[in-house]
């Protein structure tokens, strides 16, 4: 380090961090890692929002879409000319099933004239060819591996009783504007109509949609458009079965994103804190071992305002490094996260970067975190008085110690083990400092644990005591309740079976507008195989006709209806009216449900198209046998099936999924004890150093090493057990705060705010390993003060 | 030239208050220091000799009475002021040297003349190295502190003591932490510097000092007896 252009003070700034190279690297290293943990999720969001805005709006998602039929160039042209709709456009979409490797999935399959061409709802090519041509078919890329398809093979495809046909996949495309695939267990596809009609499908289009004029409407003004639209289509005679509005710029799952976000978001701004805490600590420790120094420079003729400004820019030259190794992590990670996420949304982040004014805001926050946090220590430092700073070493003083007199009244202390308790708080500041930032990150440990168990038990919970079947079958052609069941009764192993009816419905509202489309289940009224639980009113009973159970989440989407109200309901085009007779909790989706009796006099018809089973043998691994007799017993009767789905696997898959994302906390949590760590570690090389003569003395009177290291470390144990302590009670917020922000963002898990007896254990064993390592440096450099030196040291 | 003398105290008292009550450390100090004087203050442990020198250095202030020095009232001036004001006014000489252990001997020369922005950036080193060579140190100029003996390091915190020409050298034990020879190498020092128109205040242990003091200044008790 030559510097010869250097003033002699930034020399000794420059020389003084080389000097004290470990601690430079934990200063360094503390504000990294809190700017890579709120970077990263910075870099997340605002790559998120970049795409969604981006790519989402790229697809020019429909505004809304008008279900009628037998729609024409004519009818859109009328449409076209509404003066406040901008494009239009007509499809079909056909539910029917596909077989790929063996399996039946449900499929569902996009038609339009013009694949070439589509305006609303864009879809891009990712692989194979586009448009697929008459005859052949184009998977949507989430589905692929749903499916297990891939480019070249050849899919069967059933609609209705039709004959299955095979059809090559010729291409992979994707619709950001879809749900994924393998998270709605459904395999999208693309056709022309003449592939539809060749798989025996009505071809006529029935789906109008059209983006509206102004894209900065609310979501009332675009569904007031809607109808007027949806009247103009009955105008021409023609029938609307449903208007479908959804939230205006909304991808299905973006609010679910930045609630995720902000909980990460909270975490990530802890970490940060918690390195400032550090900082501040470590910043401490340097202008303690510096106070003679500061003493002999002030005496030297330095002003107070000259000190600080080299001490404050030692930090801001820390942060300016800490920036260079935190940034390109943050980006690393955050880019990862938000193409884990982007998967989940059915979007893709590649040739997307996150924006400058991210990294901006990084850098800037870098900088001033290690100045903001140096800035106190800095300023107490420089203000001492040079007659005080070179007579006394240390710059909390002693005036700042605490009475740690009530110590030594604590009963069956033996001698060795008070003096590091009484040692630990000394400078009550520094220790309240470390035993925070240890005790957050515990106790966001524990809320991790807690919310795995959560997750775990409404898992179970959910797939145990709400679903109490095994194994949900779809009927390619529905069929009479009395003989499905009956074929499937008389199959061994099968404990109960329920066929249950199903249509898609909306409520009418009193301006006759109609709401979102939502299903409407019928299942047999004291049925067996599920049991929602009711958040107010009763369930569905043997004698009830119109009455329904609607879902929590539906009375959010139709806020004028409660409990008792009747709601109009269109159920097959027509009008009926239903009373609402329990809430219950059914998940994030809005339904409704009522017996298969009312169903079916509603529809006119009392067919189902799904039965629930209920195995007889409650170790799933039996399951998939049964389901193989079941499927095998139902062709051997001519009963073809649509698709079959093991709760077992669906359970497994949604506990997976979920699991990632408290794993993701757990790793946050880590992040924090790290930090939590780090702060120990240099509290303990800070009192190592405070103390230099105070081990030298006792070093003189005979101290050996063994005792020396018991002591240092017991002085760490003792914050460490503090945390663990306070991490306890820390932990009740933290696991309802994250209860909380899970719930919304997932599915409403019943939040264990208890820490339990195994992760209390956990956590005890975690907070002694991080203090055993973090006390080993300071505890080693303790054993070498040398007895001469120590005494000698002024 | 001029008749009023560089340094003079009017009944300066200073006490402290701890928990054994108010100690006085000196009571009732009046004396004055001519320019060019070579003044050596002694007496016993605990006299007040180090709290004297503090008072004149700025680094202190007296609980009552008038410290000036070369005009300035010290006791008035305000924090930032006294820093300026001692940089540019006073050089101190430390009983353990108390150079900073970064910075080379020369680069710890510089360091007043950078705080104090006295000379300009282009002429501080050759100024630096011309007070080594003048103390005979400049072969040390580019080593650390701790690779110099006690002696060297005691003349390179002599030449940063007079980095920036001040009026007066104050100096607290300087040979407290040295041997008998160099000890009397640095007296010599300080009567040459004398000789050459500095003045010097220094509190010392050493009877031998005395032969080469122009004042002496002897407190017992905090008050000045001789
Ligand atoms: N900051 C202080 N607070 C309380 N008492 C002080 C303080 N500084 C000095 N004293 C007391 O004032 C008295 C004079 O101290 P001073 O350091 O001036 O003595 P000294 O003559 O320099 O002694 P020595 O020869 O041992 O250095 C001593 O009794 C000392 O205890
Ligand atoms: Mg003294």
């Amino acid at each position: 380090m030559d510097g010869s252009l250097l003033r002699p003070r930034w020399r000794k700034v420059l020389r003084d961090l080389w000097l004290h190279k470990a601690r430079t690297f934990l200063v360094v290293l503390a504000i990294a890692i809190g700017i890579a943990g709120a970077g990263s999720v910075l870099d997340t969001w605002a790559l998120l929002r970049r795409v969604t805005r981006d790519e989402f709006s790229g697809t020019n998602p429909a505004s809304a879409t008008i279900r009628t039929d037998a729609i024409d160039s004519a009818l859109l042209a009328a449409v076209r000319a509404h003066p406040a709709v901008g494009e239009v456009a007509a499809r079909r979409t056909v539910v029917g099933a596909v077989q790929a490797r063996g399996s039946w999935r449900t499929a569902m399959l996009f038609a339009t004239n013009d694949l070439s061409a589509v305006t609303i709802g864009k879809v891009q090519t990712e692989a194979g060819t586009w448009p697929p041509a008459d005859g052949a078919i184009a998977i949507e890329k989430s589905s692929v591996d749903f499916a297990g398809v891939a480019l070249g093979q050849s899919v069967t495809l059933q609609i209705g009783e039709a004959e299955p046909r095979a059809l090559e996949v010729v291409g992979i495309a994707r619709d950001a504007g879809l749900a994924p695939g393998w998270m709605e267990h459904i395999v999208y596809a693309f056709v022309t109509p003449a592939t539809l009609a060749m798989l025996g499908a009505p071809s006529d289009l029935n789906q109008l949609q059209f983006t509206v004029r102004d894209r900065s409407l609310e979501w009332e003004a675009v569904r007031r458009i809607a109808y007027e639209v949806k009247a103009l289509v009955e105008r021409t005679g023609r029938r609307v079965a449903d208007v479908d509005v959804p939230e205006p710029g909304a991808h299905i799952h973006a609010g679910q994103i930045n609630s995720l976000l902000l909980a990460k978001g909270a975490f990530g701004l802890l970490a940060l804190l918690l390195s400032g805490f550090l900082v501040v600590n470590l910043i401490s420790a340097m202008l303690t071992g510096q106070v003679r120094e500061i003493g002999v420079m002030k005496a030297l003729g330095a002003r107070s305002g000259q000190l600080a400004a080299m001490y404050l820019a030692l930090a801001l030259l820390l942060g300016f490094v800490a920036c260079l190794v935190a940034l390109p992590v943050a980006a690393l990670v955050g880019r990862a996260y938000a193409g884990f996420i982007a998967e989940i949304l059915n979007f893709d982040t590649t040739g997307f970067s996150i924006p400058t004014w991210a990294f901006a805001l990084q850098v800037a926050v870098g900088l001033l975190l290690p100045v903001a946090a140096a800035s106190i220590p800095v300023i107490r430092g420089c203000r001492i008085p040079v007659s005080e700073a070179l007579r006394d070493f240390g710059i909390a003083g002693q005036d700042h110690e605490s009475d740690t007199g009530w110590l030594s009244r604590l009963g069956g202390v033996t001698r060795p083990l008070l003096l590091s308790l009484r040692n630990a708080f000394r400078k009550r500041q520094r220790m309240a400092l470390t035993l925070i930032t240890l005790a957050m990150g515990g106790a966001v440990y524990l809320g991790s644990l807690n919310l795995r168990t959560s997750i775990q038990r409404s898992v179970s919970y959910l797939f145990g005591d709400i679903l109490r079947y095994d194994i949900s079958i779809r009927l390619t052609r529905p069929m009479a309740p009395d003989s499905i069941e009956r074929a499937i009764q008389g199959v061994a192993g099968v404990g109960a079976v329920e066929g249950w009816s199903s249509t898609r419905t909306a409520v009418s509202h009193a301006d006759s507008t109609l709401g979102n489309a939502f299903p409407l289940v019928g299942q047999p009224a004291g049925s067996k195989l599920v049991a929602f639980p009711l958040v107010e009113g009763r369930w569905l009973t043997e004698g009830s006709r119109r009455d329904i159970v609607v879902s929590d989440r539906m009375l959010k989407e139709e806020p004028q209806l409660r409990l008792g109200s009747a709601v109009t309901l269109i159920v097959s085009g027509r009008p009926t009216i239903w009373t609402i007779v329990g809430v219950a909790r059914t998940g994030v989706q809005p339904g409704a449900y009522t017996t298969r009796a009312a169903l079916a006099e509603a529809l006119g018809n009392g067919s189902v198209a799904l039965v629930t089973v209920r195995a007889a043998d409650r170790d799933p691994s039996s399951h998939g046998a049964l389901s193989r007799r079941i499927r095998g017993e139902l062709e051997a009767k001519g009963v073809e099936i649509a698709s079959s789905q093991l709760m077992e696997e669906s359970r497994s898959v949604l506990e997976d999924h979920l699991l990632t994302v408290a794993q993701t906390l757990t790793v946050m949590s880590q992040l924090m004890i790290l930090v939590g760590g780090l702060g120990l570690a240099s509290t303990m090389s800070l009192a190592v150093l405070e103390r230099t003569r105070e081990i030298g003395v006792m070093r003189a009177i005979g101290a050996r090493h063994g005792a020396i290291h018991t002591m240092v470390q017991a002085e760490g144990l003792v914050i460490a057990l503090a945390s663990w302590l306070v991490a306890l009670p820390l932990s009740v917020p933290m696991s309802v705060l994250v209860g909380k922000a899970f719930g919304r963002v997932m599915l409403p898990v019943p939040t264990h705010i208890v820490p339990g007896g195994g992760g209390v254990l956990q956590w005890l064993l975690v907070v002694v390993g991080v203090s055993v390592v973090a006390s080993a440096w300071p505890a080693i450099r303790a054993t070498r003060v040398p007895v001469a030196r120590a005494l000698s040291y002024e | 030239m001029n008749p009023s003398p560089l340094i003079s105290l009017s009944h300066v008292s200073k006490s402290f208050s701890g928990a054994g009550g108010v100690f006085t450390a000196l009571a009732d100090v009046s004396l004055t220091i001519d320019r060019g004087q070579f003044a050596v203050v002694v007496g016993q442990s605990g006299s007040g000799k180090s709290t004297l020198l503090g008072l004149l250095a700025g680094i202190d202030r007296p609980s009552e009475g008038e410290v000036l020095v070369g005009g300035t009232a010290v006791h008035q001036l305000p924090e930032r002021a006294m820093s300026a004001w001692r940089g540019r006014a006073v050089g101190i000489v430390f009983q353990f040297f108390q150079l900073l252990p970064t910075l080379t001997a020369v680069e710890n020369v510089m360091l007043p003349m950078d705080f104090c922005d006295a000379w300009p950036a282009a002429e501080r080193r050759p100024r630096a190295m011309a007070l080594l060579e003048r103390l005979g140190v400049a072969d040390q100029a580019v080593k650390l502190p701790s690779t110099l003996s006690g002696g060297q390091q005691q003349r390179v915190a002599i030449a940063r003591a007079l980095a920036n020409q001040p009026a007066v050298l104050l100096a607290d034990e300087p040979t407290g932490n040295l041997d008998s020879r160099t000890s009397e190498s640095i007296f010599e020092l300080f009567a040459k510097l004398v000789e050459e128109g500095q003045t010097v205040v220094m509190v010392t242990h050493e009877r031998g000092a005395m032969r080469y003091a122009s004042q002496s200044i002897t407190l017992a008790d905090g008050r000045v007896v001789a």
